[in-house]
């Protein structure tokens, strides 16, 4: 990633969406401010970058190749859409942990986080009918 | 006191496969979320297995023959190498204790 600073408008720009995704899905920031701050940092220089907020907690050989392949790791990601589960740590419960609930039992967020519960299962996951069954 | 070292692609191989002791490589970016969460923990480790433990940093946005030849995704990635080979795989900004029980597995 070009680790120059983000544009000033990028980062308005992710911070706006931020905002609102977390009371749209009724997750929070975490509790480090340094650990939102770094994300919303690399999703806005990604936009600078490439256009689309690419997650920045992936490592992708080659950037555009994968916006070209998909949107799966554009920023509400896939995971995040379908199971709540975001590993950028971006959209978490209080006390700043991923929720795993919905994962699959063999998925590496279930594997790594154990159990976490939603704690507000009544929002988010604007994309749970693509769960596999 | 140990500390994590920062390593390049051209350091990989002795640093990490020809290394005499085993080694946990943080697989990083900067801008990374939970990169950030788990530094703090592996300078702690790295002071606590000082001698039986090398940890070692690979940036990957600047390090990308590393990253993609063990195959990484989701970041952090931290690998466990002993006598060269890669013996565990922990995703993710797992807490202290945790973290240690799995390196205890392989000490």
């Amino acid at each position: 990633m070009n680790e120059q600073q983000p544009s000033e408008k990028s980062m308005q720009r992710m911070q706006k969406y931020c905002d609102k995704y977390w009371e749209k899905t009724g997750t929070s920031p975490h509790p480090n401010a340094e650990v939102t701050d770094s994300v919303v940092k690399g999703l806005a220089a990604h936009v600078d970058e490439l256009g689309r907020p690419l997650c920045p907690c992936n490592f992708y050989p080659d950037k555009k190749a994968e916006l070209e392949r998909s949107r799966e790791w554009v920023c509400a990601c896939d995971e995040m859409k379908i199971w709540k589960y975001c590993h950028c740590l971006l959209f978490v419960t209080p006390e700043g942990l991923p929720i795993t609930e919905y994962l699959p039992e063999d998925h590496e967020g279930r594997q790594m986080y154990g159990l976490v519960e939603d704690p507000t299962p009544d929002k988010g996951r604007e994309a749970r009918h693509r769960a596999p069954a | 006191m140990g500390q994590p070292t920062a390593i390049t692609d051209d350091q990989f191989e002795s640093e990490v496969i020809n290394s005499n002791t085993p080694v946990l490589v943080d697989f990083w970016a900067e801008w990374c979320g939970p990169c950030k969460a788990v530094a703090p923990t592996l300078v702690e480790l790295a002071g606590d297995y000082d001698g039986r433990l090398k940890v070692v940093k690979v940036d990957v946005d600047e390090n990308r023959e590393a990253a993609t030849r063990f195959g990484i995704r989701s970041i952090p990635s931290l690998l466990i190498f002993k006598d060269g080979a890669e013996v565990d795989r922990i995703i993710g900004a797992l807490p202290k204790q945790q973290l240690a029980e799995k390196i205890d597995g392989h000490l």
